[in-house]
């Protein structure tokens, strides 16, 4: 892992990271493989694909993400593939004709990762329950230890829109994955509306999750420039900034 | 209430409940299994009834026989499951029945794929099944319009006593958008009142809802009652959206659904350029706006129309119907799960207006 400060904050800001005047805490991660799990719909993915692109440009170690989401036809990470590998990240994902393939896909390539882990491995897992179970298939718990599995929470949606139903997504999942969560992600979003109150809202109800669970939040993922313009300062804790990239096809890649 | 992030499937599951329609059957299929996913959850919780069928020919006979009692019921698919239900539409329509009927879209023909795609237009507006019938069509391009369309495309049903169908690419369905919906939800129906549904002939005389008229005379009297309720659909319920239409446009673009989202970008981008290019979105694809597509494609500044689709033409054969090929016609389109990008859209622009600027040399 890079530990001079001063080496990445110039390798963040080479790739469009602190491009503005506010210095965030950014999240780190002792633990190598971060399992990201949450409701349909959370932003899975597109916390998956930013961090996997965040620790590509800051760590110097290999970084590795798996496509796992057996649930969904479109908007899957397999489709940020290539924005991915032009930073050196290993995707793993279904190709050629099975890349659109809605059938549950679970590579050998994927069991080999979790069975020789070289550097950061990132899941990017399917929605809900239905969802983890590819993930209760690997055998991931025998990696004590060295695993972050983290809820991402949305307030927006319904699967995480209180504290009630938090804790019932996270019961459901942690059944069928056969793991225990360590961690929560704030990422309270109406995709293009998302605004500074959005994003404060998903973060108190975060807070009081934390609370009721004992999960330390790992960090809020958001756009940089909504923080940038309202005052970031206000949370105590690290962030993880986005760009968007599952858009679709009328949308340009500004933000 | 508060905007919410939802999947298009979502949405449409949840603009069924606003709209006091509780009777739901249906049969999984990408990209459209997540209406099933939401409803099997959120229907007991108002409720409601939601029967998984065996397979979607199952599915249009139980929407048959549910209809026929006045209650509001629906069904989702996707485009093999549709066609596996348009005997029953075909029976719906002919025997008076209002039904809610969601298409999303996906690639075909045959099995296809799984990818977003636009090639049922023919299916669903020229009529996939047998006979003398038309649907009530309508294409949302967001998920907004899709919750708004599906409500209020109960009521056209019940005012017509017909079945319409909503027709989304695959698009429609799986991508989340912002959406909200009304404070006030309507309450389940109450089909006692009405004049031919059927609630137990107990104090009156039994009725009769059939598609069967062996008598010659009779069945052209259903064909012609018919046809008397579709002038009144050509009448009352057309539905379109016009995109920087000004007496400056030289092309003007035909498009429906998501496709005419991407058109708009190229739209923008355009204009950026001094191009100025209009957009015509049909909303009702069925009855299709006709007079107003005329009027439009007639206008002096507007030298050639350009239709995209997700599909290799289809709507196109209506834009040179409605407009009598009064100006060229280009058509551009994609189909497999190809969607045209903006890119694209104004490379045709580019390359149309360039053919026009020679010719004009020639003359």
């Amino acid at each position: 892992m890079r530990q001079d400060a001063m080496l990445m904050a110039t390798a963040l800001k080479e790739n469009g990271y602190m491009s503005g005047s506010y210095k965030p805490a950014y999240p780190s991660f002792p633990r190598q493989i971060i399992i990201i799990v949450g409701g349909f719909g959370s932003g899975k993915t597109e916390v998956s694909v930013n961090l996997a692109k965040f620790l590509a440009v800051s760590q110097k170690t290999p970084v590795t993400i798996v496509d796992l989401d057996l649930v969904n036809p479109y908007f899957r990470s397999r489709e940020a593939t290539e924005e991915l590998e032009k930073l050196g990240v290993r995707a793993i994902a279904p190709r050629g004709e099975q890349f659109h393939a809605d059938l549950p896909i679970l590579l050998p390539e994927v069991k080999g990762a979790i069975e020789n882990i070289n550097g950061y491995l990132i899941l990017d897992v399917g929605g809900d329950s239905q969802g983890s179970k590819a993930l209760g298939s690997l055998n991931v718990s025998d990696k004590t230890n060295n695993f972050d599995m983290l809820l991402v929470v949305n307030s927006r949606r319904p699967a995480t829109e209180n504290v009630e139903t938090s804790i019932a997504t996270m019961k459901r999942i942690e059944y069928t994955a056969g793991l225990q969560f360590t961690g929560l992600i704030s990422n309270s979003h109406l995709i293009d509306e998302t605004d500074f109150e959005i994003i404060k809202e998903g973060y108190d109800l975060v807070k009081k999750l934390s609370k009721e669970t004992d999960l330390p939040i790992k960090f809020i993922s958001a756009k940089e420039n909504i923080l940038q313009n309202s005052g970031i300062n206000k949370f105590k804790c690290p962030i993880l900034p986005l760009t968007r990239s599952m858009l679709k096809p009328w949308e340009r890649g500004i933000n | 209430m508060a905007k919410k992030l939802m999947k298009g499937n979502e949405a449409l599951g949840e603009a069924a409940i606003a709209a006091g329609a509780l009777n739901y059957f249906a049969y999984p299929i990408t990209p459209q299994s997540e209406v099933a996913e939401y409803l099997c959850w959120r229907l007991p919780q108002v409720g409601g009834n939601f029967v998984q069928a065996e397979s979607e020919v199952a599915v249009g006979n139980m929407l048959f026989g549910a209809a026929a009692t006045g209650k509001r019921i629906f069904t989702t698919s996707s485009s093999p499951g549709i066609s596996l239900m348009q005997e029953a539409i075909s029976y719906m329509a002919g025997a008076h029945l209002p039904v809610v009927l969601i298409n999303i879209m996906r690639g075909g023909p045959g099995l296809g794929g799984i990818l977003p795609a636009q090639s049922d237009y023919f299916q669903a507006v020229k009529g996939g099944g047998h006979g003398d019938y038309r649907l009530v069509v309508l294409a949302p391009a967001s998920v907004q319009e899709a919750v708004d369309l599906m409500i209020e495309s109960f009521d056209i049903a019940e005012r017509y006593l017909t079945p319409v169908m909503i027709i989304g690419d695959g698009m429609i369905g799986q991508m989340m958008e912002s959406v909200e919906f009304p404070k006030k939800y309507r309450q389940q129906n109450d089909p006692s009142k009405s004049d031919w549904a059927l609630t137990g002939a107990k104090g009156r005389s039994a009725r009769v809802v059939k598609s069967l008229f062996l008598d010659g005379k009779k069945l052209e009297d259903n064909c012609l009652k018919l046809e008397a309720k579709y002038v009144e659909i050509r009448k009352n319920e057309v539905k379109y959206e016009l995109y920087k239409v000004s007496n400056k446009n030289k092309v003007l673009i035909t498009a429906y659904g998501t496709m005419a989202r991407i058109c708009q970008t190229a739209i923008d981008e355009l204009e950026e350029e001094k191009i100025s290019v209009g957009l015509m979105r049909p909303i009702s694809l069925y009855p299709f706006p006709e007079k107003e597509m005329f009027k439009e494609a007639n206008k002096p500044n507007i030298l050639a129309i350009l239709d995209i689709e997700m599909s290799t033409g289809q709507m196109v054969e209506d834009v040179e119907r409605v407009t009598k090929s009064i100006k060229p016609i280009e058509f551009f389109g994609h189909t497999g799960g190809i969607v045209p990008t903006p890119e694209e859209v104004k490379d045709k622009v580019y390359e149309m207006l360039k053919k026009f600027k020679k010719d004009k040399k020639k003359s």
